[in-house]
C-alpha cells in the first residue's frame, strides 16, 4: 500500500476530498437544485455525505493503520496524515497553508460527523418532503457538513477558522431557514451575532499565539509548547518582554475558549441555542446537538498541549463548564417546549464536556462528545418525529408538551428510541451515557486528589464533582419529566389522539442512532484492575486518542504531573455507583411526579413555595432581557445616534450636499465672469491692471548686501521691486550714522559701491528716499568679518 | 505742497492725462448708453495724445517721427473709429430700438 | 449754475488728491539688512537723462502759468466728468466739447500749437458734431446712468479705478527733469533738414511747418495709411448704417432715412 500521505485524486489530496464532497453537493443543490426536483436534490446531498463517510472510513481504517516500515509505528500513533492542498496566505513572514491533518482525534470527529450526518440527511428527506425550500435546505446542510469537516481536519488555526466561520454561517442560514417568519429570522440573526462575539475572541487568541510563536500551525505551537524548548526560545528569558509562558498560554487559551463559548453555547453566550430551535428539527439534531456545538470542545482538545501549560485557563474552562451545566439544567426544569428542553439539555451536556476538558481529561471530553452526539441526535430526531406526528394530527403548536401525552400508543418506535436515549443521557448502565459521564466525574474527582497540579485549588476538584453530580441529577429529572409528559398518561389534546408514526425514512435513522447510543459506550470502559484481562477493544477510545492529546500537566521544563492520576479500583467503582444512583434517583423522582402526566402536586408547589424558582426557570433566568437592556439597547441607541449624526449630517448634508453646494457656488461665481456684456470684460481688464500695480507695489523689500573681498567691501543696494525703483534716491552712510534728514536735495548715490575696509566704521546705513511714497527708509547692517569665498 | 501747486512740471501733465484716461475708462465701464461709451473712448484717446505730447516735449526730440505727427494720426484714427462706431450704433438702434449695451448679450454663448 | 458747481467740485477733488497722495502710499515692510537682495532682476538702472538743449536756461515759469494750467486742467476734468455722469446726451456732448477746449489749451501750454488747433477743428468741430447728429437721429433718452444691478461689479471696478488713479498720480507726478522750471519754458527751435535746393532752416517747435515737414517726409507712410483708413471708415459707415432694402424681406424701420 502506498504511503497515505501521498494519496490524492484528481490532483487534490485525499484529505481535501472529505470536506470537498459535501461542498460539491452543496454547490449542485444551491445552483441547480430547483430544477433537479424533490427526491433528486436530497439524494445528491445524501450521497455526498455518504461518500464523505465512506472516504473517511477508508482514510481512517486503511490510511491511519499504515506502517511505513515494519519497525516504524503505525501512522495513527505517529502523528497521523498531514496533507497540504496549496499555499493559501503568504504575507510578510506569515504563512498559512491549506493543510489538513488526520490523526486519531480528528478521525473520531470525522467518523461521527459523517456518520451521524448521513443518517440525518436521510431523515431530512422524509422530514422536509413537503417543504418548498427542499433543495436550499440540502444545499445548506451539505455546506455545513463540508465546513465542519474543514474545521476538524484543519492542521493550522486559519484553516480551522475557515470551518469555524463556515459552520457559523450555515447555522445562521439553517436556523432562519423559514425566513418569512420574522421571529425565525431574528433567531438566526441572534445566533450569528452571538457566534460572532465568540469569533472575535477566537481571533484574539490567534493573534496572541501568532505574536508569541510566529506561526499558527498546530505542530509549531505544540513544539513551542515543548517545555524543554520553551526557556530557550520564544517564551523564554531571551524574550523578557514577553510574558512568562504560563500567562501567555493562559491568555491565548482563554481567548480561544471565548470563541468556544460562542460556538458551543456556554455561559454567557448560550442564549442563541434555545432560540435556534426555530430551525427545522434535523438541523437542530445535526448542528446543535452533534456537530457544531462540539467544535469548541474539539478545539480545546486539539490544543490540549496549550491548555496543559496553564492551570488558569483550565480553571476558567472548568468553572464556566460547571456553571453552564447547572444553569442550563435549572432552566430546563420549567420549559414546556419539547425542543427547548432538549436545547438546554445540550447546553448542559456541553458544560459537562468542558468540565472534562478543563480537568485535563480530554479523552473523556471526546468520549462524551461522541456518545452525546448519538443520543442527543436520536432525541432531537425523535422530537422531530413527535412534532411531525402532532402536525399530522392537526396541532398548530406541535412542540408544546402540554398538549401531548399518551403518544406511546401512537408512535411506538419513536417512543422506544426516545426511551433508550433518555436512559443514555441519564447515565444508566449499559447505555453510552453511563460510561462517558462516569469518565468525566471520575476525572473531576481525580484532580482533587493527588493529581492536582500546582495552582489548582485542591478542593476545587470536589466542587466540580459535586456540581456535576447535581447537574446529572437535574438532567435525569428533566429528561424523564419530558419523556413522561410526552409519551405517558393520556392524550391531552385532539392532535395527540390523531398522531401517527413517522415514515420509515425517519424511523430508520432513529433506530440506527438508538442502537449506537446503546453500544458505543463500551469502547471507553474505564481502566479497572479487576478488568485487566478484557480485550483492549474495550479501552479502544483512550488508547486511540492517546497520541493526539496531552496527558500531563506541563509545569515547567522538567516537571510534569500526569493528568488524573491512577485512582484505586474501589474509588472508581464507588464513584460509578454514586453516579448511577443519582441517575436512578432522578428517574424515580420524575416518575413519581409525572409518571401519569402533569402532576397536581407540582402545580401546587409551583404556585406556592416554589413560585420564585419556577418563574426564574421559566423565564430562562432573564438572560435575554438582561442582554437586551445592557447591550442591545445601548448599541441600538448608539447606532441610531451615529446614523443621525455621522451618516445623515456629516456625510449626507455636509459632505455630499456640501460638495454639490460648493460646486454650484463656484459655478455661479464663474458664470458671473461671462455674461456677454463687453463692459464686464473690460472691468476685468481694469481690475487686472489695478491688481498688477498692487502686486508690484506690495513686494518691495529694500535691502542691501555687504560682501568683503580681502581689503575691499562691496556694497550692493536693492531698493526692491516695484515700478518706482528707478526713482528712488539712495544715500550711503559709511560712518554708521543713520540720520537721513539732510539728504533730500542731494543727488543719489549709485546703488553699487566699493570701498576700502578701513574707511568704514562698524555699521553701514543706507537711506532710501522713495519719492513716490514720500518715505525715507533706513536699512543698516554690520560689516562682516569673514571674507566671502 | 507749494511745489506741487505752483511748480507745474511734466508730471502734472502726465497726471492730468492719467486722470482723464481713467475717467474715460470709468465711463466705458459704468455707462450703458452706447453713445456715451463711444465718447468715453474718445476721451481715452485724448488722454493718450496728451501723454504722447508731454513726453515728446520732455525729451525734446523731433526726430524721425515726431510725437505731433503721431498725435495727428491718432486724431485721424479716432475720427474714423467714431464714425464707424456711430454707424454701428445706428444700425443696432434700427433693430432694437434702444442702445442699451446691457441688452447686447449675444456674446454669452 | 450746475456747470459751475461741477467745475468747483472738480477743482476741489484735484486739490484733495494732490494733498492726499502721500498718505495713499502703502505701508512698506520693514527692511532688514539680512534680507536677500530684492525680487530679482530689478537692478536699478541708471536714469537716462537726456540733457535738454537749454538746460542752463532757467526761465521762470511763473505762478501765472501754473494757475492757468490748473484752470484748464479743471475744465478738462470737469468736462470729462460731465460726459460720464450726464443723463442727457446733449449735455454730455457739451461737456465733451468743454473738455476738448481745456485739452486744447493744455496742448498749447505744451507748445503743441498745431495739435491744439487740429484738436479743436477735428475733435470738437467734426467728431462731436457727428455725435450730435446721431443723437438727434436716435432721439432716445437714457434711463439712468448707472445700472441698477451688478453692484458688486460696480464697486470692485470703481475701487480698481480709484486705486489706479491714486497710484498713477503718485508715480507720474515725479516724472520730471531735474529742473522742473524748464517744463513750461519755450522749447528750442527745430532744424528742418534741407533737401535739394531748399536750405535747412530752424522752425518753431510744434509749428505747422515742423509738423508738415515731418508728415510728408518721414511720416509719409502713416499719412497715406490714415487716408486709406479714413476712406475705409467712410465706406464702412455707409455700409453699416444704410437702411436695409425694402425688398430684402427684413424688417426695416420706415422712420429712418439716410
Amino acid at each position: 500500500m502506498q504511503d497515505p500521505q501521498t494519496w490524492s485524486f484528481l490532483g487534490l489530496p485525499a484529505l481535501l476530498w472529505i470536506p470537498l464532497l459535501p461542498l460539491l453537493g452543496s454547490a449542485i443543490n444551491l445552483l441547480i437544485g430547483k430544477w433537479l426536483g424533490k427526491p433528486t436534490a436530497g439524494l445528491i446531498a445524501v450521497f455526498a455525505v455518504g461518500a464523505a463517510c465512506v472516504l473517511s472510513g477508508l482514510m481512517v481504517f486503511k490510511g491511519l493503520f499504515y506502517q511505513p516500515s515494519p519497525e516504524a509505528p503505525v501512522l495513527w500513533q505517529a502523528g497521523g496524515i498531514t496533507q497540504t492542498a496549496w499555499s493559501w496566505l503568504e504575507v510578510g513572514g506569515f504563512k498559512a497553508e491549506m493543510a489538513f491533518r488526520l490523526d486519531s482525534l480528528s478521525a473520531v470527529m470525522i467518523m461521527i460527523i459523517t456518520f451521524v450526518g448521513t443518517w440525518i440527511h436521510i431523515y431530512s428527506m422524509g422530514y422536509m418532503a413537503h417543504d418548498k425550500g427542499y433543495h436550499r435546505y440540502f444545499g445548506y446542510l451539505n455546506l455545513f457538513t463540508g465546513s465542519m469537516l474543514i474545521l476538524v481536519l484543519a492542521a493550522n488555526l486559519p484553516v480551522m477558522f475557515i470551518g469555524w466561520e463556515g459552520v457559523g454561517l450555515c447555522s445562521f442560514l439553517l436556523i432562519g431557514f423559514w425566513y418569512e417568519n420574522d421571529a425565525y429570522a431574528y433567531a438566526g440573526r441572534k445566533a450569528f451575532v452571538v457566534n460572532r462575539i465568540g469569533d472575535f475572541m477566537f481571533l484574539l487568541g490567534m493573534f496572541l499565539l501568532y505574536w508569541a510563536v510566529k506561526s499558527l500551525d498546530f505542530n509549531d505551537i505544540k513544539n513551542a509548547s515543548n517545555i524543554t524548548v520553551l526557556h530557550d526560545s520564544v517564551w523564554g528569558p531571551h524574550n523578557s518582554h514577553v510574558w512568562a509562558d504560563e500567562r501567555l498560554a493562559a491568555a491565548a487559551g482563554i481567548c480561544l475558549f471565548g470563541g468556544a463559548c460562542g460556538k458551543s453555547a456556554q455561559l454567557p453566550l448560550f442564549v442563541w441555542l434555545p432560540d435556534a430551535m426555530a430551525g427545522p428539527t434535523p438541523v437542530s439534531a445535526l448542528i446543535h446537538a452533534a456537530t457544531m456545538v462540539t467544535a469548541g470542545v474539539y478545539m480545546v482538545c486539539r490544543l490540549s498541549f496549550l491548555y496543559s501549560i496553564s492551570t488558569t485557563a483550565m480553571i476558567v474552562i472548568s468553572t464556566v463548564g460547571l456553571l453552564t451545566a447547572l444553569v442550563a439544567a435549572f432552566i430546563a426544569f420549567a420549559q414546556t417546549d419539547l425542543k427547548k428542553v432538549l436545547a438546554y439539555s445540550t447546553v448542559s451536556q456541553l458544560g459537562f464536556m468542558f468540565v472534562a476538558a478543563g480537568t485535563g481529561n480530554y479523552t473523556a471530553a471526546i468520549f462524551h462528545l461522541g456518545t452525546h452526539a448519538f443520543f442527543k441526535a436520536c432525541l432531537f430526531l425523535g422530537a422531530g418525529s413527535v412534532m411531525h406526528g402532532m402536525e399530522h394530527g392537526g396541532s398548530t403548536t406541535p412542540g408544546d408538551i402540554t398538549t401531548m401525552g399518551g403518544l406511546r400508543k401512537h408512535m411506538p418506535i419513536t417512543r422506544a428510541t426516545f426511551l433508550i436515549s433518555c436512559l443514555a443521557i441519564s447515565g444508566i448502565f449499559p447505555f453510552a451515557g453511563f460510561f462517558s459521564k462516569d469518565e468525566i466525574l471520575g476525572g473531576a474527582w481525580a484532580v482533587a486528589g493527588h493529581g492536582t497540579p500546582p495552582g489548582w485549588p485542591s478542593a476545587f476538584g470536589y466542587i466540580l464533582w459535586g456540581g456535576l453530580l447535581i447537574a446529572a441529577l437535574g438532567t435525569a429529572f428533566y429528561m424523564w419529566r419530558l419523556y413522561f409528559l410526552v409519551f405517558s398518561g393520556n392524550e391531552r389534546s385532539e392532535a395527540a389522539k390523531h398522531a401517527h408514526e413517522s415514515p420509515a425514512s425517519m424511523t430508520s435513522a432513529l433506530a440506527i442512532l438508538a442502537l449506537f447510543a446503546t453500544v458505543i459506550g463500551f469502547i471507553g470502559v474505564p481502566h479497572l484492575e479487576m478488568l485487566h484481562g478484557i480485550p483492549s477493544a474495550f479501552h479502544a477510545l483512550s488508547n486511540w486518542l492517546a497520541p493526539a492529546v496531552q496527558h500531563a500537566w506541563i509545569i515547567d521544563a522538567t516537571h510534569t504531573v500526569p493528568i488524573g492520576g491512577e485512582g484505586s479500583d474501589t474509588m472508581t467503582i464507588t464513584l460509578m455507583v454514586i453516579a448511577l444512583g443519582i441517575g436512578a434517583f432522578g428517574i424515580l423522582a420524575a416518575w413519581a411526579l409525572y409518571g401519569r402526566g402533569p402532576s397536581a402536586r407540582v402545580a401546587k408547589w409551583v404556585e406556592g413555595p416554589l413560585a420564585g424558582p419556577y418563574e426564574a426557570s421559566k423565564n430562562k433566568l432573564w438572560f435575554d432581557e438582561f442582554y437586551d437592556a445592557t447591550i442591545v439597547k445601548p448599541f441600538k441607541m448608539l447606532a441610531r445616534g451615529l446614523f443621525e449624526i455621522a451618516d445623515r449630517f456629516i456625510i449626507d448634508t455636509v459632505a455630499v450636499n456640501g460638495a454639490a453646494f460648493v460646486v454650484s457656488l463656484f459655478s455661479r461665481l464663474s458664470r458671473w465672469v461671462q455674461n456677454g456684456q463687453v463692459q464686464r470684460y473690460l472691468s476685468g481688464l481694469v481690475v487686472g491692471a489695478a491688481a498688477v500695480f498692487l502686486v508690484t507695489d506690495c513686494h518691495r523689500h529694500p535691502a542691501f548686501s555687504i560682501t568683503r573681498h580681502g581689503e575691499q567691501l562691496a556694497l550692493h543696494a536693492e531698493p526692491g521691486a516695484g515700478i518706482v525703483a528707478p526713482n528712488v534716491k539712495l544715500h550711503w552712510h559709511l560712518d554708521g550714522t543713520t540720520d537721513c534728514s539732510m539728504e533730500k536735495d542731494k543727488p543719489s548715490d549709485p546703488p553699487d559701491l566699493t570701498v576700502r575696509r578701513g574707511d568704514v566704521a562698524g555699521r553701514v546705513a543706507l537711506c532710501i528716499d522713495d519719492a513716490i511714497g514720500r518715505k525715507m527708509t533706513v536699512v543698516t547692517a554690520e560689516v562682516p568679518t569673514e571674507e566671502t569665498p | 505742497m507749494n511745489d506741487l501747486l505752483f511748480d507745474v512740471g511734466y508730471g502734472h501733465f502726465l497726471v492730468l492725462a492719467a486722470v482723464l484716461f481713467l475717467i474715460g475708462v470709468a465711463g466705458v465701464l459704468i455707462r450703458r448708453n452706447a453713445l456715451i461709451i463711444l465718447m468715453s473712448v474718445e476721451l481715452m484717446l485724448n488722454a493718450a495724445n496728451m501723454t504722447l505730447l508731454t513726453f515728446s516735449r520732455m525729451w525734446g526730440d523731433q526726430g524721425a517721427l515726431s510725437a505731433h505727427t503721431f498725435a495727428l494720426i491718432v486724431i485721424g484714427v479716432a475720427a474714423a473709429e467714431a464714425s464707424v462706431g456711430l454707424a454701428i450704433v445706428v444700425a443696432v438702434f434700427r433693430g432694437r430700438r434702444n442702445v442699451d449695451v446691457d441688452k447686447l448679450t449675444t456674446l454669452r454663448h | 449754475m450746475k456747470f459751475l458747481a461741477w467745475l468747483i467740485a472738480a477743482a476741489l477733488i484735484l486739490c484733495v488728491a494732490g494733498i492726499a497722495t502721500p498718505s495713499l502710499v502703502h505701508a512698506q515692510p520693514v527692511p532688514t539688512a539680512e534680507r536677500p537682495a530684492g525680487q530679482g532682476g530689478d537692478a536699478p538702472h541708471a536714469i537716462v537723462t537726456k540733457t535738454h538743449p537749454h538746460d542752463d536756461i532757467v526761465e521762470s515759469s511763473g505762478k501765472g502759468m501754473a494757475v492757468l494750467f490748473w484752470i484748464f486742467a479743471a475744465a478738462s476734468i470737469a468736462g470729462a466728468l460731465f460726459v460720464v455722469t450726464r443723463r442727457n446726451l446733449i449735455a454730455a456732448v457739451m461737456g465733451m466739447v468743454g473738455s476738448f477746449v481745456g485739452i486744447a489749451a493744455v496742448y498749447m501750454m505744451l507748445y503743441a500749437q498745431f495739435l491744439a488747433v487740429i484738436q479743436m477743428l477735428v475733435y470738437a468741430g467734426a467728431i462731436m458734431v457727428l455725435f450730435v447728429f446721431v443723437i438727434m437721429i436716435l432721439n432716445r433718452p437714457e434711463d439712468e446712468p448707472v445700472a441698477p444691478t451688478g453692484r458688486l461689479g460696480q464697486v470692485i471696478g470703481g475701487a480698481a479705478i480709484l486705486y489706479l488713479v491714486a497710484r498713477l498720480a503718485m508715480i507720474l507726478i515725479n516724472v520730471a527733469l531735474p529742473n522742473k522750471a524748464v517744463a513750461l519754458a519755450s522749447p528750442a527751435p527745430i532744424m528742418l533738414p534741407g533737401w535739394g535746393t531748399v536750405a535747412a532752416e530752424p522752425v518753431g517747435w510744434g509749428t505747422v511747418k515742423a509738423v508738415g515737414n515731418d508728415l510728408f517726409g518721414p511720416g509719409l507712410f502713416p499719412f497715406e495709411a490714415i487716408s486709406i483708413l479714413l476712406l475705409v471708415a467712410v465706406v464702412g459707415a455707409i455700409a453699416i448704417a444704410r437702411p436695409l432694402h425694402p425688398d430684402d424681406g427684413t424688417d426695416a424701420d420706415p422712420g429712418i432715412h439716410p
